[in-house]
């Protein structure tokens, strides 16, 4: 992806071809994941790791389907991504618009270019979603659950199959009264190709 | 953080009909629909259970749908009658949930208390193969669960199960349209149905509203 403007149009483009689901649905659905996610754990710093692991499971498995149609669609996915900031660009402005219809905006760049931030203006997951405030007190613990953990699962594990290691966390969030959502990527490590060293012949 | 602007109050937010454009990939539904089963199934000792855990799940979102559905209906009426209820849920909430009707509703010859919603391509079950050692696992217990919240919420206490059911050969859905094939993938073998058994005094309450 060379310029900015082709990555929100391959984007549009690629989202007008997905058969649709009812976002209401979806969001309700995810909501009745991380229900059964609090009652079981409890603890919310134990939901957002699992929130973690659960988009991390989905993510290995989405970028197959990105990167298939994205070609199919002769998205010009011959050319890789050359800098991280090509895969923040495809990420955010083909990413989420294929699979949730927002786009993403990127920003944030680090000076080492290795962190970046994803911002969301609307999030699909949190529709009808309010997290109990200050003034309800009692389960002041939810205060620390990450709602919209899984997206930073799914990163990991897309950006993973791709050979890139990246950490995320969710630094703003609009459950909070944040005016956006945030997600901060970083990269930690790029892999290398090829079979691991326990796969190597002796 | 901006200290003028209060943290976004839920009740602030309309909940009027979204936006044309709004909905979400069908894929996007289908990855976190597995995850749940998958979550679930971890949990479940049996396929009974799994089904239970899954319809338990769907009896939430039952009554929000109901909810929702209801705040948006232009007529403020509420259904008070059994069959205008089945009717009520066979259309209205699945267009809603699905953008179709569903594909068929009919009445149990052998039990009174009992309907069956048909649907030829659940959304919950697109992408979805069960195992031969699942045996008769319908993954579309999580519709069954929301079917059962929606008509429990409006005063119709029902038990909602899912059962796959094999397409006879040559048999084709009566509405003939296909709301959520997907382009690529094979046609179903199977569709589901929705078996709906109302509760006694439901039944004896529509009786009693029949003289």
């Amino acid at each position: 992806m060379s310029s900015k403007s082709s990555a929100a149009q391959s984007g549009q483009a690629l989202w007008t071809k997905m058969p649709k689901a009812n976002a209401e649905l979806f969001a309700l659905t995810y909501g009745s994941l991380v229900t059964e996610l609090v009652r079981d754990y409890e603890d919310p710093i134990e939901v957002n790791a699992q929130l973690d692991r659960i988009g991390h499971s989905i993510g290995v498995r989405c970028v197959d389907e990105f990167l298939s149609k994205a070609d199919v669609a002769g998205m010009g996915m011959t050319t890789q991504c050359q800098s991280l900031r090509d895969t923040a660009e495809v990420v955010a402005k083909m990413g989420f618009k294929m699979f949730l219809g927002v786009q993403a905006e990127v920003g944030g760049f680090s000076q080492d270019q290795k962190s970046f931030s994803i911002y969301l203006q609307d999030n699909p997951l949190s529709t009808f979603v309010e997290l109990p405030g200050d003034e309800q007190g009692g389960s002041d613990d939810l205060r620390r659950l990450k709602y919209s953990n899984v997206y930073c699962g799914v990163i990991r594990g897309a950006l993973e199959q791709v050979n890139l290691k990246v950490e995320c966390n969710i630094v703003r969030d609009t459950l909070k009264g944040d005016d956006l959502n945030e997600i901060r990527v970083e990269l930690k490590e790029v892999l290398t190709d090829g079979a691991g060293d326990d796969y190597k012949e002796e | 953080m901006n200290l003028n602007k209060a943290p976004s109050n839920i009740l602030d937010r309309p909940l009027d009909r979204p936006r044309s454009s709004d909905g979400v990939s069908l894929s996007a539904f289908a990855y976190i629909y597995s995850e749940l089963v998958q979550y679930h199934q971890g949990r479940a000792a049996s396929i009974s259970e799994l089904e239970r855990r899954l319809e338990s799940a769907g009896y939430g979102v039952g009554l929000k749908i109901l909810e929702l559905v209801a705040y948006r209906a232009k007529e403020s009426k509420r259904e008070t009658r059994l069959m205008s209820i089945l009717h009520f849920v066979s259309s209205y909430v699945w267009k809603t949930l699905f953008g179709k009707s569903a594909d068929s509703l009919e009445r149990s010859i052998d039990h009174a208390d009992e309907y069956m919603i048909v649907d030829y391509e659940p959304i919950t079950s697109t992408f979805v193969s069960v195992p031969s050692d699942l045996g008769q696992l319908s993954v579309d217990a999580y519709l069954s669960g929301i079917i059962a919240g929606v008509l429990d919420g409006a005063g119709f206490s029902a038990r909602v199960t899912a059962h796959s059911v094999k397409i006879e050969e040559g048999e084709v859905p009566p509405t003939g349209s296909g709301g959520f094939s997907v382009p690529g993938m094979p046609p179903r073998k199977e569709k589901a149905v929705f078996l709906v058994k109302f509760s006694p005094e439901v039944l004896s309450r529509d009786a009693a509203l029949e003289r």
